[in-house]
């Protein structure tokens, strides 16, 4: 009996660093200092790689790889891979070809975007701010932003349109991660429909 | 580069203890032991709640390293003990997971190519085994897979549970009465 229950199931192999990538990430940030103040604006940045399932790879760069690929999927959600922080206008193009009303930033390590660029649909853009983890979590996990948009590898994120109200806007700012392995970070958000989005101002981000 | 058992055993309290002035040296410890956890895991809960459970367990083995038993040499029934707190609050997707693997007879983490070549002869010892699963309380569940998954003696499982030994053999008992009863009954059956 005992070797059929250690038998079941046993060809399910130890994780590879890659599948450990996103809770190793989130053991080093817990690691922090806590009580920092979380502003609004950061909150998708720390939990779209919370939720993220992180791979460890070499970053790819060199010919033949796009910076940038987006890809419909029958289910109606969009696959975007981001594989160099190059030409956001032209991504911002294309998921305007595949329907989604975006804008887009890329950023350099070390800059954000300097807050109030539009009016969010909802508190994780300019919210109050979230002191710990756990309203942190429950705040992104109750928004339509983080629906909307959730990033599932290190280089790919899920657009999921169901979530996107006409008229709304999905503005996403990727950050330089200096780090091979996670080589960006995400920040998304849904602007309100009628309103305008102002462009990124860069500012150096102070965390 | 393998490193001996009793190295590793040393290492697991020295390296809890360095942590608590240099909190990074705990990143070792989740080097040395997320990959297994994380099958464990995998194979109670299936792989999209692994991650989760691996990340929550560590974060809170962080959080209470300061508590950590020095004498005790090697962490793994520290880690799976609080590993098993985390998996019982999410006994819902355990629960799905056996539910859906009785079902289609496959379970989600179990690529194709990998299956043992007598899958069918696998899926009828697997099955019952998983309703058996299903029906034990997670207090016995716990105590029959530290055992035979996260392969943890009986004197360990007592410590990650914080139980007294008598209390593990006679889950253990129970649980293991209740795993040959249903493979018993699958073999009448068949």
């Amino acid at each position: 009996m005992d070797a059929q229950l250690k038998a079941m199931w046993s060809t399910i192999p130890p994780a590879t660093p890659e599948e450990l990538a996103g809770a190793r990430q989130r053991l080093l940030d817990g690691m922090r200092p806590r009580r920092r103040v979380v502003t609004g604006p950061r909150l998708l940045i720390a939990a779209g790689v919370a939720a993220a399932a992180l791979v460890a790879a070499p970053l790819l760069g060199g010919a033949g790889t796009p910076a940038y690929a987006v890809t419909e999927s029958p289910d109606g959600t969009i696959t975007v891979t981001v594989n160099e922080l190059h030409d956001p206008a032209g991504l911002q193009a294309r998921l305007g070809a595949a329907g989604i009303r975006a804008d887009v930033t890329f950023l350099a390590a070390g800059e954000q975007c300097a807050p109030d660029r539009f009016a969010g649909v909802d508190e994780t853009y300019g919210g109050p701010a979230a002191t710990r983890p756990r309203e942190l979590r429950s705040m992104v996990d109750g928004s339509r932003s983080a629906k909307a948009t959730q990033v599932t590898s290190v280089r790919t994120i899920r657009i999921s349109p169901r979530y996107i109200r006409p008229g709304e806007t999905l503005v996403v700012e990727f950050r330089d991660n200096q780090d091979a392995r996670v080589p960006w970070r995400l920040g998304a958000w849904l602007a309100q429909a009628g309103t305008s989005v102002a462009p990124c101002t860069p500012v150096d981000d102070p965390h | 580069m393998t490193l001996s058992r009793e190295a590793v055993e040393v290492h697991d309290a020295i390296l809890i203890e360095r942590s608590l002035d240099e909190p990074e040296i705990f990143s070792v410890l989740f080097d040395r032991h997320a990959p297994l956890l994380h099958r464990y895991a995998t194979r109670r809960l299936g792989p999209s709640e692994a991650e989760d459970i691996v990340a929550d367990t560590f974060l809170a083995a962080f959080q209470h390293r300061g508590d950590y038993d020095r004498s005790r040499s090697d962490a793994r029934p520290w880690l799976y003990g609080i590993a098993s707190n985390v998996i019982g609050k999410r006994r819902r997707a355990e629960t799905s997971l056996y539910r859906a693997y009785i079902r289609s007879g496959v379970h989600p983490a179990e690529l194709s190519g990998l299956r043992v070549e007598d899958g069918v002869g696998t899926l009828a010892v697997n099955r019952p085994l998983a309703q058996a699963l299903l029906d034990l309380s997670q207090a016995d569940r716990d105590v029959l897979l530290l055992v035979a998954w996260a392969e943890l003696s009986y004197q360990e499982v007592a410590e990650a549970l914080a139980i007294p030994p008598g209390t593990v053999a006679s889950r253990l008992n129970r649980a293991r009465h209740r795993v040959r009863h249903a493979l018993n009954r699958q073999e009448q059956g068949e």
